[in-house]
């Protein structure tokens, strides 16, 4: 589409009042009602952190050094995501495929170690019901990898309408950066995982 | 979020910011951690007070926290969700631990 004065209007607002804003606006208010949740799980996990049931404690079972590359994946994974969004707003096709498909490629890198650490730990007898800690561990971290997998479809799903585009249309423009957000957010959510679940368990 | 005054979302800048505040506060509170630096209460505070430092900023450089222009509804449904969280968190754990100490004394 041609950026006539009608979409230089709906892709960069000076109100709260055009499909652009109200879209972002709407889509934060669900990342917020999803924060909540989050801190439910937290808690959650922060209570029954040590009633491990006579099992392995968190210090046994976490390893550090792997934890902290799976966070540089997924830190890189939503910086990728930014400079899409970025790209995205500045109408450069090339670099908005080229960061939105680093973010799956290092997403589906995270959501492997993930599943990997989950059938260590599984393969060991530590399963999610053998103790209060590890059931609450288990919610709470692959309640994150819901979230992503959620974020992996969502790439491809919105980067075949942009590949199909002549230029970046404001409708593409406005969910990419839904989708940016969506990134963020999981990133902002992993660095409460690693520092209250990983770090203090093993600290 | 809403940024039509600063151009934010049209700047790689901000993503750069918000990459580097993060690889430094991760490794920070890594190497706390791993070589035993503190124990404790301590510990437990300053990781979690890199944690929340670290998720503020990003809510900056990254979702442009505090940046829109006036009214701020973005802002304000923030600091009703770090309200709800706090009364959520704060509030569950408090019970919680009030009631380790009622019902299982020490022997």
């Amino acid at each position: 589409m041609k950026a006539s004065p009608t979409t230089a209007h709906e892709t960069y607002p000076d109100t709260h009042h055009d499909a652009y804003s109200k879209t972002i606006f709407g889509f934060w208010i669900y990342l917020m009602g999803d924060l909540i949740f989050f801190g439910a799980l937290f808690a959650t996990y922060t209570v029954l952190n040590e009633s491990t049931f006579g099992g392995p404690t968190a210090r046994e079972l976490f390893n550090l050094p792997y934890t902290l590359i799976q966070s540089l994946v997924l830190l890189f994974a939503s910086f990728m995501a930014g400079l899409g969004g970025t790209a995205a707003h500045r109408k450069e096709k090339g670099r908005t495929l080229l960061f939105f498909s680093s973010t799956f490629v290092l997403g589906s890198l995270f959501l492997g170690m993930e599943i990997n650490e989950f059938a260590r730990l599984i393969a060991a007898g530590n399963r999610w019901d053998q103790s209060a800690f590890l059931s609450s561990y288990f919610t709470v971290v692959a309640t994150l990898g819901v979230h992503v997998i959620f974020g992996l479809l969502w790439v491809p799903i919105l980067l075949i309408p942009v590949l199909l585009e002549k230029s970046l249309s404001h409708v593409s423009i406005r969910r990419l950066t839904c989708l940016k957000m969506f990134w963020q957010f999981v990133n902002i959510i992993w660095i409460f995982i690693f520092s209250l679940v990983y770090l203090l368990g093993v600290g | 979020m809403i940024d039509a005054h600063h151009g934010w979302n049209h700047s790689y800048k901000p993503q750069f910011l918000g990459l580097t505040v993060g690889v430094i506060m991760t490794f920070a509170a890594y190497r706390i951690v791993m070589y035993h630096h503190l124990a404790g209460f301590t510990l437990i505070a300053t990781i979690f007070i890199l944690a929340l430092i670290q998720a503020l900023l990003q809510f900056v450089f990254f979702l442009h926290l505090g940046l829109e222009s006036k009214p701020q509804w973005g802002m304000l449904t923030f600091l009703f969700t770090a309200l709800v969280l706090i009364i959520i968190v704060g509030g569950s754990l408090w019970i919680m631990n009030n009631m380790n100490y009622n019902l299982m004394p020490p022997m």
